[in-house]
């Protein structure tokens, strides 16, 4: 065993992790520049500037709806770029705080949406159930609950099978746990789409796969009454409170005893677990909560959308819902939500309603939407290349996307040691 | 310890589990093999398992080229080339865009077929080589250094730019293309089972590609720097090899094998679809995990029971469970046994 | 989910037995006995390779034996899982320092405490008055410990991967502090150290034995400290113990000197 391997100096490494070609001098020195600039900024303003911006921005956040017309489309494409910064704050813990690469996100999507599906429409139409429903809703046939308790339903539906998915994943090196996890977002998608032939009884199926559940309730709260389709804006108080619940959520776990285990699993899983982190434990918390706010916001989708339908769960959601995050900056808190934001607009507003007939105005023979597949992948492509930390980088990450080892049997044959021969990279 | 030995043990009785399964149902319980003067007939043989695992040898064929490509880069780079399986789709595409070039129908005769099919097979090969090894090159080589997290997220970004190619190449719906050696004329029986042209065209072409790699990577120089880097990239870079290369030379060649899967499935399917390249991917990816990854001949075994196994699912539970029964095996090898049937522990602690 | 406070057992002793350390075809430790007595700073020297931080590893859980025993004090840690172990009051630091790159000193430390909190889940999305506590107390505790190792405080908040190679291995020890162990397990603490920092690493080895009432096992190459430190040293050579005693004795043993010049030739 040789002690030589060390490739771990104490060096201070600078800002990007990728070695290799370098760019231009001017480049280097440019953004050089700009740290400059920004950390010259930041000592000028006052010890609470980053408080005072956040407040400001949730009393605009509060205000916006009154700045449009009660059916916007704008504040259509804003509800669902809410809704995806929620997706991404939950999947922001799994892989930005624990470092756990999860590609079946969407799975959780499915499940939320399918809750609501379940519980919040007629869709089971042999059971009576009505807990706090609109008086026309309670009525109908099927389990009818208020939504908020559908949005609890969920996050625990997602919680459980969270830790169902993150267990068979515990011992794998991050790339097989991609896959694992892309195996199970494909199997919900699967049975998702083949639901219609689980019988439950009674006649009544397990989804209703690609048709999908339609007519499911929209939210409704006594005293407020319920929300239509003409006024988009108590949508958006809605998920904006949902967002501001995950956010605040995020922010005192991230601070925590907790948050810290996952930055430090994520780090170095050997010393962690030397430093007394119970490995299991705490990686299924991480892939739970992620999962039950995922939930959460795949309920809202569905009854937004008044349609679930399979056909909603594929595997570029949870591309998708990574990208926000990565592109966001993994880790962090306010990168994930203005990923999910950007993203949503860019997804939502930008690309279909006001670039989409770009191509053809400078001679080309399709629509933006055509390659919208193909604009994304080169998104991502770019910002690992040239700016993997993401826009708002973790504030404990200088070294951003710092490598792991991970600690895995050796007994079980996995490729890597635990010992201290195999270090980051 | 027990571990261990439940560990491959068990993945070997899951997946004898499927065939033997049906095997005995088709043998106890008989099974429906068409109709004669309007009643049923039922048989209680063993044919129509036969006949699953034809077309799954053959489908599996196609699998184990692409997973070949799969386990060769995991092996030198330790990364998983999610683009790769999209690599296949466009060699697919090319395959059939070169069909016309060619004047190939399936009115051509047989050796004008035969030999306008090798030519479109040397030319896709070469292109989707390239591909893979442009793909490397722009994608992963910046990131050689940076954890494995960054080009995992590149690779999926050119996956979903070779998909949004294929799109716009050829639509969104799966497309029928010529049948150009009538892949599903019966050329002879074994034990009952037909044995149609396309299962021949799948062996055919995988069997001989598979030898000539064999040899290629134990006996040449480039072959041997293959090996060496795979197992210590420093070490090998000290010996003086170009470690660059090889690695671009890996990428060439899983590329040209992707692409040579790519015009057999084009012959064998007679249907190419821009989605393609995810669902074979997915399997062939499943394929290589399943016979040990960086593990050539394990790729070729598990590209075959992989085959297999779709071939069951799509006969008997319906096509539409296929990828759920794949996938459930997949998370089946990754608990029971990671490092797959053939896998050894690579980069031994020493 | 709250973690159980779980006070250290009185300083126990470790006792390993027989213990066989195999991967695959390859013996790592072959048949290795040893105690370790409370409060004792005992070292185990040996050529590279001879198996010693893989004892290490078993002793801290993060291998299993191929076959053998260990036991901390009456309890049988054999098959225990790292954490557990930790949490048992065992504590280390890395060959080849293992710090969170993307924390602060001070979080590295906090994070060392770990076992030590009881905060879980919903105490932390909620915080009532007793979480926070725990986190303040959590912080002094950690300041102090920094201040212990005798890191400057204007280091406590810059980030671990910052830090100068010797603040660096302070921190380390702080941070395996931090869980309050009773046996301390040190893997080539002075590596990269000159002489003079060496002995004050010796000297506070010491002062931490006294202070803390640790019981210390050390893996060293350097001989003065390994003289100067020690109580007992104990001798591996690929994979077999193949001396045992007081400094001066295992000094002067033949196959010890043969085990080292025998590399060297």
């Amino acid at each position: 065993m040789s002690d030589a391997d060390e490739k771990n100096e104490p060096s201070t490494r600078s800002v990007t992790v990728t070695e290799g070609e370098p760019g231009p001098s001017d480049w280097s020195e440019f953004r050089a520049q700009m740290r400059e600039w920004r950390e010259g900024v930041e000592r000028v303003l006052p010890p609470w500037w980053s408080r005072a911006l956040a407040a400001t921005l949730i009393v605009i956040g509060i205000v916006l709806p009154f700045l449009f017309s009660a059916d916007s489309g704008f504040l259509n494409a804003t509800i669902i770029a809410v809704a995806y910064a929620v997706m991404s704050l939950g999947l922001n813990i799994v892989v930005g705080f624990a470092g756990l690469l999860d590609l079946g996100y969407v799975a959780f999507y499915a499940l939320g949406a399918y809750t609501l599906g379940w519980f919040g429409s007629g869709f089971f139409y042999k059971a009576h159930l009505h807990v706090l429903v609109s008086p026309v809703a309670s009525t109908l046939p099927g389990i009818h609950l208020n939504f908020l308790l559908i949005l609890v339903a969920a996050a625990a539906i997602c919680a459980l099978a969270g830790m169902l998915i993150g267990l068979p994943t515990l011992r794998l090196r991050g790339d097989y746990i991609a896959i694992v996890t892309l195996a199970f977002g494909e199997i919900i998608g699967v049975v998702a789409v083949n639901g219609t032939s689980v019988h439950l009884g009674g006649g009544m199926t397990l989804t209703a796969g690609n048709l999908g559940i339609s007519a499911v309730d929209s939210p409704y709260f006594p005293g407020i009454g319920l929300f239509n389709e003409l006024d988009l804006r108590p949508w958006y108080w809605l998920i904006f409170g949902i967002l501001l619940l995950v956010l605040f959520v995020n922010l005192r776990l991230r601070d925590s005893r907790l948050g810290r285990a996952w930055v430090a699993l994520r780090e170095d899983e050997v010393a962690a677990v030397s430093m007394g982190i119970p490995l299991v434990r705490t990686k299924l918390m991480a892939y739970s909560i992620g999962a039950a706010f995922g939930g959460m916001s795949g309920a809202f989708f569905g009854t937004y959308f008044t349609v679930v339908n399979a056909s909603q769960f594929q595997f570029g959601f949870s591309i998708f819902i990574l990208g926000m995050v990565i592109i966001g900056g993994l880790g962090s808190i306010w990168g994930a939500v203005a990923g999910g934001l950007l993203l949503g607009y860019i997804n939502y507003y930008l690309i279909p309603d006001v670039l989409n007939s770009l191509p053809s105005k400078i001679g080309l023979n399709f629509q933006l939407t055509e390659i919208e597949f193909g604009i994304y992948g080169f998104l991502l492509v770019i910002m690992m290349i040239l700016r993997p930390q993401g826009l708002i980088p973790e504030r404990r990450r200088r070294l951003e996307l710092t490598g792991r080892v991970s600690a895995t049997d050796s007994e079980l044959g996995e490729p890597s040691a635990i010992s201290t021969l195999e270090l980051a990279e | 310890m027990v571990r261990k030995y439940v560990g491959r043990w068990g993945l070997i009785v899951a997946l004898a589990a499927l065939p033997i399964y049906y095997g005995v149902r088709d043998l106890v319980h008989g099974y429906q093999a068409g109709f004669v003067a309007g009643h049923p007939v039922v048989h209680h043989d063993l044919t129509q398992l036969g006949f699953n695992f034809a077309t799954g040898l053959s489908n599996g064929a196609i699998w184990a080229l692409i997973a070949i490509g799969y386990t060769l880069v995991y092996g030198i780079i330790e990364l998983i080339n999610f683009a790769h399986g999209d690599v296949f789709m466009i060699g697919s595409f090319t395959a059939v865009g070169l069909y016309s070039v060619f004047g190939l129908t399936s009115s051509t005769g047989a050796p004008g077929l035969v030999l306008g099919l090798l030519a479109v097979l040397l030319i896709t090969m070469i292109v989707c080589g390239v591909l893979n090894t442009l793909i490397e090159r722009v994608a992963y080589r910046p990131l050689r250094n940076a954890p494995k997290l960054a080009p995992l997220i590149t690779a999926v970004g050119f996956s979903f730019i070779l998909q949004n190619v294929g799109l716009l190449w050829r639509g969104g719906s799966p497309q029928s293309v010529p049948d150009l050696i009538n892949q599903g004329k019966t050329v002879f029986h074994i034990f009952g089972v037909p044995i149609v042209r396309g299962y021949l065209l799948a062996l055919g072409v995988m069997i001989p590609l598979v030898l000539v790699l064999g040899r290629f990577i134990s006996t040449t120089r480039m072959g041997r720097a293959m090996r060496a880097t795979a197992q210590d990239p420093e070490a090998a870079r000290l010996m003086g090899i170009n470690v660059n290369q090889t690695i671009a030379l890996t990428f060439l060649l899983g590329g040209a094998l992707a692409g040579a899967a790519g015009l057999v499935y084009a012959l064998f399917e007679t249907n190419i679809w821009y989605f393609q390249g995810f669902r074979a991917g997915l399997f062939a990816f499943t394929a290589a995990v399943m016979g040990g990854i960086g593990n050539v001949r394990g790729a070729v075994l598990g590209g075959l029971i992989i085959g297999v196994i779709q071939a069951l699912a799509d006969s008997r539970m319906g096509p539409q469970w296929t990828e759920a029964v794949v996938f459930a095996y997949l998370i089946m090898i990754m608990v029971l046994r990671p490092r797959g049937l053939l896998g050894e522990e690579t980069r031994e602690a020493g | 989910m709250s973690a159980t406070t779980v006070s250290p057992p009185e300083a126990a002793a470790m006792e390993v037995d027989h213990v066989v350390k195999a991967f695959g075809g390859l013996v790592a430790v072959n048949d290795v006995s040893l105690d370790i007595p409370r409060h004792a700073i005992i070292s185990l020297i040996g050529p590279n390779g001879a198996g010693k931080t893989t004892l290490f590893n078993m002793l801290t859980g993060l291998y299993k034996p191929t076959s053998g025993r260990i036991l901390f004090g009456e309890r049988e840690i054999t098959r225990t899982r790292p954490d557990i172990i930790t949490k048992l009051g065992v504590a280390r630091t890395f060959q080849n320092i293992r710090l969170f790159g993307a924390m602060t000193a001070l979080e590295n430390v906090i994070v060392g405490r770990h076992a030590r909190m009881r905060t879980g889940v919903f105490g932390a999305i909620l915080r009532p008055p007793w979480v926070r506590r725990e986190e303040r107390e959590v912080q002094e505790r950690a300041r102090e410990l920094l201040k212990f190792v005798g890191l400057r405080e204007n280091s406590f908040d810059r980030l671990a991967s910052q830090l100068p190679y010797g603040d660096q291995r302070r921190v380390e020890i702080a941070r395996a502090l931090a869980s309050e162990p009773s046996l301390l397990l040190l893997d080539e603490p002075t590596a990269g150290m000159n002489p003079y920092e060496s002995e004050a690493l010796a000297q506070f080895m010491r002062r931490m034995r006294d202070e803390l009432n640790l019981t210390i096992l050390l893996i060293e190459h350097d001989m003065k400290v390994v003289m100067g430190v020690s109580e007992r040293v104990t001798v591996l050579d690929h994979g077999h113990k193949i001396a045992e005693g007081p400094p001066a004795e295992v000094r002067a043993d033949p196959a010890v000197i043969e085990a080292y010049l025998g590399k060297q030739g």
